[in-house]
């Protein structure tokens, strides 16, 4: 696997300055959707800006100097679920922390749902509708399962109590163990207190690092049902899964990041049955 | 985790061997004590009376160590400079009893300096309770805005700076405050309480007769009052409830939209409030006052904060008055030219208790 991932790697940086069939794809869908932008013609990808809830692009981002991001272009429309994937270290957490505001911003634009929220902190985000879930540590470990959800309300002046009956409708066990602390909960249980704390605020788009990573393989296909119920709510989903087949499998679309930068993107069946992709970044 | 570890206080025993010869040494002290109980060696009355004692000297360590503990969680650095907000504290607020007894006795400056005698000024809880209650209360506002401000012109501008500078910057406000209150109030270490009523109590439950004053039992009150509004604040409200939050996961409660500035002002409030309760309430036991007294409470505290599990708030109350009925308890066996040798003593139960359980009392079971 590393040492596949290595040569993917090398490729990839050949296929960028060599620009051949398949390399240059991304760049042309950018450059479509810009004219698309203006000219408001009904091409593919006009269908994400016409309900656009997350507009991301040419953003540079990382961590204090280094630089992690390159121009990335990324959009999630109302209720989409959509989907990064790639090889490690190419980015694809980054991405996510930077849209919420938890990395070093370095230019470009990020709008969400009409508000520009580029180089913005976390807590003045998550006012416009926007639900995080970091990949460890993400539940309060010494506050119990109902303080974890309280907490997830906390820019609420009063308490949405209904929210807290739809988060443990969606959740029983969570119901169950309200009293236990987060701590002791198993993986599978504390994962779903994650999200359920994101849940909290009904968010427009919630987006998940992550969310099967340390999952015994009988909990990943429920971890991934229950993040097609919430979709299936009306909460668009953007994920970053490692398990990328299946994730491909169950979204609406697709990106493949590598070193930082936009490499494929399509609808999740597409990149699924892509040859280049599947061999590149699906193991076959 | 906090399952196991409790139940592997006897494994340890067995795999470290100097907790085992810790724990011998203080199975052997339990039966020396029995055996002086049994004996008549040492009276009952004696042996309550370091209890108490070590009791209301415990919970103004536990008080003080509340702030510590959670400056330490939250902000992420042990503040060196908490002993001087408990001697700004202890300063304020009997400059302020003295001014509200003192009356006409004296001139306003001269009351503000702690300089007629304690005699006759006359504070103490029985004589003037009003001037105790308003000294206590302006002791803890007066702290609170010290800290406010040091926060605001030290801590702030270094928010994220790793734990180490932190220390450092501590331990240079701790000496500028220090050295500003021998500058103001000199470095002499009058005395400030007058005497007050005191009970013997005992007989009744066959214990002997031992000493209780009045004002051991306002420092009682007036702690578990306030450590009991201090669960209730961590426990029941959103504040309290969001503290202990940040102070579990910093991250995600920035993450959670959780504004993490204002729960910083508000952990100094708490901490720098009950230090300064905690510096009065020291005064009123021992009944003098001096520009180091927090300095010299410090290291106690540090105790009780590091014995209880440091970041623990419940571990730095039940700390607290361990170190406190230790110290006292230790005069037992240490008489006449040992008797120098119980802070000594105290610290090698902190180490011994360590060594047992390296994560303290309530390390690892509870985090705030």
């Amino acid at each position: 696997m590393s040492a596949d991932s290595d040569a993917d790697g090398e490729s990839s940086v050949e296929s960028g300055a060599a620009a051949e069939t398949l390399g240059d794809d991304p760049d042309q869908q950018a450059a479509e959707r810009e004219t698309a932008e203006r000219a408001s013609a009904s091409t593919e990808t006009t269908r994400h800006d016409a309900d656009g809830l997350l507009a991301v692009r040419d953003l540079d981002a990382g961590y204090g100097d280094l630089q992690v991001l390159d121009a990335i272009d990324l959009d999630v429309a109302d209720g989409e679920y959509v989907v990064i994937v790639g090889p490690n270290g190419a980015g694809k957490s980054t991405v996510m922390k930077s849209v919420f505001g938890l990395t070093t911003f370095m230019g470009g634009s990020i709008d969400f749902d009409g508000n520009d929220i580029a180089g913005k902190n976390p807590e003045d985000i998550i006012h416009h509708g926007l639900g995080y879930v970091p990949q460890n540590e993400n539940v309060f470990a010494g506050l119990s399962v109902r303080e974890n959800l309280e907490m997830g309300a906390y820019i609420l002046d009063e308490f949405p109590d209904e929210r807290l009956d739809e988060v443990f409708d969606r959740f029983p066990i969570l119901r169950e163990r309200q009293g236990q602390k987060a701590g002791t909960l198993s993986g599978g249980q504390r994962q779903m207190l994650a999200m359920g704390r994101a849940l909290m605020l009904d968010p427009k788009l919630l987006m998940l690092d992550e969310p099967s990573a340390g999952l015994a393989p009988d909990l990943v296909d429920e971890m991934f049902d229950r993040i097609d119920d919430i979709n299936e709510s009306g909460t668009a989903v953007l994920m970053v899964e490692q398990n990328a087949k299946e994730a491909l499998r169950r979204c609406d679309r697709g990106y493949v990041l590598v070193n930082g930068g936009n490499r494929f993107e399509d609808d999740g069946d597409v990149l699924l049955n892509d040859e280049e992709v599947r061999q590149e970044f699906l193991g076959g | 985790m906090a399952v196991s570890d409790r139940t592997s206080w006897g494994g340890r025993f067995l795999d470290n061997p100097a907790a085992f010869v810790a724990g011998a040494v203080a199975v052997l002290l339990l039966l020396d004590l029995v055996r002086r109980l049994v004996t008549g060696a040492l009276g009952p009355a004696t042996l309550m009376t370091y209890l108490w004692t070590g009791l209301v000297i415990g919970l103004i360590y536990g008080l003080a160590g509340i702030g510590l503990s959670l400056t330490y969680s939250i902000l992420n650095f042990a503040n060196f400079a908490h002993g001087e907000y408990v001697s700004v504290g202890a300063f304020s607020g009997w400059s302020t009893a003295y001014i509200v007894a003192g009356g006409s006795i004296a001139t306003l400056g001269d009351l503000f300096l702690l300089r007629p005698p304690a005699g006759r000024v006359g504070v103490s809880i029985t004589s003037a309770p009003l001037a105790v209650v308003v000294g206590l209360v302006v002791g803890v506002v007066v702290t609170v805005a010290m800290a406010l401000v040091l926060d605001r012109i030290v801590y702030r501008p270094m928010r994220g700076a790793e734990g180490i500078s932190l220390l450092i910057a501590s331990i240079g406000v701790a000496f500028a405050v220090r050295y500003l209150l021998a500058l103001v109030y000199g470095t002499g270490r009058p005395g400030v309480t007058a005497g007050t009523r005191r009970f013997f109590v005992g007989d009744t439950l066959g214990l002997g007769r031992f000493i209780v004053d009045s004002h051991q039992i306002a420092i009682i009150v007036a702690s578990l009052g306030l450590m009991l509004g201090v669960h209730l604040l961590l426990t029941r409200t959103k504040l309290g409830k969001s503290m202990r939050a940040m102070a579990d996961n910093e991250d995600l409660a920035r993450v959670t939209g959780i504004p993490t500035e204002r729960v910083i002002r508000s952990t100094w409030i708490l901490g720098g409030g009950l230090a300064g309760a905690a510096g009065f309430l020291v005064v009123l036991t021992q009944g003098t006052i001096a520009y180091n007294i927090g300095w010299l409470l410090l290291l106690l505290i540090f105790a009780a904060v590091i014995l209880g599990g440091i970041g623990s708030v419940y571990g730095a109350m039940v700390g607290g008055v361990v170190i406190g009925i230790a110290q006292q308890a230790s005069s037992i066996w240490l008489r006449g030219p040992w008797s120098d040798m119980t802070l000594p003593v105290t610290f090698a139960l902190l180490i011994v208790i360590l060594l047992v359980r390296p994560q303290g009392i309530y390390g690892g079971v509870e985090t705030t």
